[in-house]
């Protein structure tokens, strides 16, 4: 049963991020995109009605976990205490600077909003793909199951883990490519005219990073958490996922190459599924290494214990089903293209 | 010296505060848009009007509330992980309930509100003003039964770890304190919504600007205005008090100023509670009427604070005090208010006179405070404890985290929110100074969004 919520609570995880990934993606690119106004607005409208509920994936996840596995909440929390509170007034900021610039037609009014959200964006792309490294490589966790981390120590990934260190910056800045990609594939299937074009040459030139990155971070992570290593050779079918990780971003590049965009932007929403679950699985069962092997926690010893996570299913499930009729109201309103000069329409 | 309990308390209270005086108005406003626009299918093309002005503030004060609602989700984990590792899977249920069930309900169909009027037409579009008004009450109700458990816990078992186990999840979504603490809350709630309505249309036509549409929304402000007002007293009010008597004697006792037992206790309208000498500076009593409104019998013996063991005394007795009778004695200035409001609106004469009109438009903050001070009863009252005769606030803090980190994140919260206060006060007060009218016209450059 903890497996299973497990797997629930990544693909929760995972949709959150290909959801809002795709929208900070779009947050950093509009900046370097957009020429003039009209632009600017043709960007924004792409992902204007859809980022709140991407970003209520993250909330809905969260309650998930606190309910599935309390124990790898409360410790994780506690933990990147300083991190996660800053994750929180980026938030704030990204959701007003797409917000704000509608209400005043004034240039630098939009233009500070938009700096804004270029800026709020990058960070949180860039803390998400950091935040994930941590918990794969592992932190200080004590007896008690607590551990607080500070920003930083030495950058190195020994025993006095600060949250950055060479390899969690490398994740970081993999995340970054990840997401900027996927974000210029939304606005490749999304838009037409010259930030089309534009977005088609970044998500390009994005596939050869992506490709390179994850190339990298797949040996890094190899060598960073010893769990993985026993993982993949004692359950040697895992190997499936980082496989099909890579398969997925190649077929992503070939459609894109193809035109097809809309299924080049869906098999780069599968990427990031399997990147996901590949580090879930190396580590499983734990879901919090310790670095100290003795402390790891793992789902059994952070849930509430089995019995008493089947009724919750019940209404779970259901519940789930619905957003997905509410995802596919939402994004069947979208327009399929949206132009430059299309008005707003209310 | 400040430890750190405190600060996460302040924290936490702040943060909880700042953000419940936007669901407030928009739970409120939901209710009032969606009456609008049944009245609007009927042909009132004011009704219209008024919604989409309406609209185009709960946009933007919708958009307060989600931001200011994730650092609430975020700091049950960071600064209460006590709390959450042993309650997490209780505390958790209700929690993702709301995510599930309600927000993503909310964001859905907010966006088909405010953008989709001319696509669906308006039986779809009352429709989902109907349903964005059931998202945005759901989850007030899924976040009051959250509170209701640590006020008071039902439907769980203690494991010999410590660790709460839910034994069943309909007590926990039934559990009777909730019940009555929601529908206080939502009638708190549409208090808030239609006293800003009134308030803005009493603006408008003292101003005289948007006299039509302001006439009649006005109108729609004080029918829903006035029994809600009466509601927040009688019966939700009374029903709050006589459960936090029955269950939770020693808050009871403080909220009142009732220091020592009595038979036939008298209710304190005004004073200053003195806890070094035990008694209330410059009483003015009603006497005999605490006993009769908790027991209903004017002689019926009503417990004092001095029954109690100190350390089950909560820690800011005054403040609890205060914030009850301020909660109190607004809702009694409101009950006035609406009522003389009502009465002309009967007699068709509201919109002319000066007077009322002035109230009304001063009155805006009133309500705000009102909830607030709410809040701080059920709060603070709660202390020591954090479930109630369970778990001591101390037990369920973080306790990993220097003070440092606290006081640095409570600092840059405060910090946040006065932007965020000066951002939306600039904002609404431009669409609020540009009024109803205006956007009948076709849209412009500035068209809100959410
Ligand atoms: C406009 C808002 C408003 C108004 C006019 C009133 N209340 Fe209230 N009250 C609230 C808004 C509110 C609230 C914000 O909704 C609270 C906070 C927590 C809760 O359950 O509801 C609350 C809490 C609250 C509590 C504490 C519950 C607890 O400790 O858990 C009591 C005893 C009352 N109320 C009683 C009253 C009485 C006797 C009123 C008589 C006029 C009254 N309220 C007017
Ligand atoms: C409905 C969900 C809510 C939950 C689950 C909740 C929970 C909590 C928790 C865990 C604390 C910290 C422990 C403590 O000091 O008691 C707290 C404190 C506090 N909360 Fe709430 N709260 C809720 C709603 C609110 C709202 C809406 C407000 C205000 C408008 C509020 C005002 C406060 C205040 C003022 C404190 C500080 C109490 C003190 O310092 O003594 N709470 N609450
Ligand atoms: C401490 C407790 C609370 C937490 C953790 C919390 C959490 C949240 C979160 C995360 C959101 C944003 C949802 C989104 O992204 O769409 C939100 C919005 C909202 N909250 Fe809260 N909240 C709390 C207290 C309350 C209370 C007491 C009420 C009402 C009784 C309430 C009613 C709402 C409503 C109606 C919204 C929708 C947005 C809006 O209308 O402004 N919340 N809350």
């Amino acid at each position: 049963m903890e497996t299973v919520w497990l797997i629930l609570l990544v693909l929760m995880i995972a949709t959150y991020i290909v959801l809002d990934g795709f929208d900070l993606g779009v947050g950093v690119l509009h900046l370097l995109i957009a020429r003039d106004r009209s632009e600017q607005k043709q960007i924004m409208q792409s992902i204007a009605p859809v980022w709140d509920g991407n970003e209520v994936w993250l909330i809905a996840a969260g309650g998930t976990m606190m309910m599935a596995f309390p124990g790898f909440l409360s410790s994780m929390f506690s933990g990147f205490y300083l991190p996660l509170t800053m994750v929180v007034w980026l938030l704030i900021f990204r959701a007003i600077s797409i917000e704000l610039p509608h209400y005043l037609s004034d240039s630098l009014w939009i233009h500070f909003w938009n700096m804004m959200l270029f800026v709020a964006s990058g960070l949180l792309i860039i803390i998400l793909g950091a935040a994930m490294a941590n918990i794969y490589r592992g932190v200080p966790l004590d007896a008690k199951g607590s551990f607080f981390e500070p920003l930083w120590t030495n950058f190195r990934i020994g025993q006095q883990t600060g949250i950055l260190d060479w390899y969690t910056i490398l994740s970081g800045v993999t995340s970054a490519t990840f997401l900027l990609h996927h974000g210029a594939l939304w606005l490749v299937a999304k838009t037409d005219g010259r930030v089309q074009q534009h977005a088609r040459q970044a998500a390009a030139w994005l596939w050869f990073g992506t490709i390179g990155l994850t190339v990298i971070i797949l040996i890094a992570s190899w060598f960073v958490q010893p769990l993985a290593r026993t993982s993949f050779s004692e359950t040697p079918w895992k190997i499936i996922l980082p496989l099909a990780a890579v398969l997925s971003l190649l077929v992503s590049g070939y459609l894109r190459w193809k035109n097809k965009n809309m299924p080049a932007f869906l098999c780069s929403g599968l990427f990031i599924y399997f990147v996901i679950f590949t580090g879930a699985a190396a580590i499983y069962p734990n879901i919090l290494p310790g670095l100290n092997p003795e402390y790891h926690l793992t789902i059994y010893n952070t849930s509430p214990g089995p019995e008493k996570l089947t009724t919750t299913l019940y209404w779970w499930i259901p519940g789930i089903l619905l957003v997905g009729v509410y995802f596919t109201i939402l994004f069947r309103s979208l327009p399929a293209v949206i132009s430059a000069s299309s008005e707003e329409d209310h | 010296m400040i430890d750190s309990l405190l600060l996460h308390r302040v924290q936490f209270g702040f943060t909880a505060s700042f953000h419940y005086l936007f669901p407030q108005l928009t739970m409120g406003l939901a209710l009032l848009i969606f009456i609008l626009k049944c009245i609007g299918l009927k042909g009132n093309l004011w009704a219209d009007v008024a919604a989409r002005f309406w609209l185009k503030i709960f946009g933007l004060t919708f958009l307060m509330g989600v931001v200011t609602g994730i650092p609430l989700e975020f700091q049950f984990g960071t600064n209460w992980a006590q709390l959450v590792k042993s309650t997490g899977s209780i505390l958790g249920q209700t929690l993702a309930m709301e995510g599930i069930f309600a927000f993503f309900l909310e964001s859905t169909f907010l966006y088909l509100l405010i953008f989709g009027e001319k696509k669906l037409g308006k039986r779809m579009h009352c429709l989902v003003s109907c349903l964005l008004f059931l998202g945005t009450w759901l989850s007030g109700y899924f976040i009051i039964c959250t509170n209701a458990f640590l006020q008071h816990p039902v439907g769980y078992q203690i494991g010999e770890d410590g660790v709460y186990h839910l034994t069943s999840i309909w007590a926990l979504l039934s559990n009777p304190w909730a019940i009555k603490q929601y529908l206080h809350t939502m009638t708190g709630s549409v208090i808030t919504g239609s006293f800003t309505m009134a308030s803005i249309a009493a603006f408008h036509l003292l101003k005289q600007q948007h006299q039509e549409v302001s006439r009649r929304y006005l109108t729609i402000a004080v029918l829903v205005g006035f029994p809600a007002s009466i509601i927040a007293a009688m019966p939700t009010g009374d029903w709050e008090a006589k459960q936090v008597q029955q269950h939770q004697p020693v808050k009871f006792a403080a909220m009142e100023g009732h220091f020592h037992t009595e038979d036939g206790a008298g209710l304190i309208i005004l004073g200053q509670p003195n806890l070094q000498e035990m008694k209330i500076d410059n009483p003015i009593i009603i006497p005999k009427a605490l006993s009769f409104l908790t027991h209903d019998s004017w002689n019926a013996r009503v417990k004092g604070l001095t029954e109690y063991d100190r350390d089950l005394w909560p820690d800011n007795i005054e403040l609890l005090y205060f914030s009850y009778h301020i909660m109190a004695g607004l809702g009694t200035l409101f009950i006035a208010l609406m009522g003389v409001s009502l009465l002309l609106v009967l007699k068709e004469k509201l919109h002319t006179s000066r007077l009322v009109l002035w109230l009304l438009m001063l009155s805006l903050p009133f309500p705000f405070i009102a909830n607030t001070a709410g809040w701080f009863t059920a709060e603070i009252g709660r202390q020591p404890w954090l479930i109630y005769n369970l778990m001591k606030t101390a037990d369920g803090a973080s306790n990993n985290i220097s003070q440092g980190n606290v006081m640095f994140t409570l600092l840059g919260f405060m910090g946040l929110y006065l932007l965020l206060s000066v951002l939306y006060f600039f904002l609404v007060t431009r669409i609020i100074s540009r009024g109803p009218e205006l956007l009948n016209q076709p849209e412009s450059e500035t068209e809100g969004a959410a």
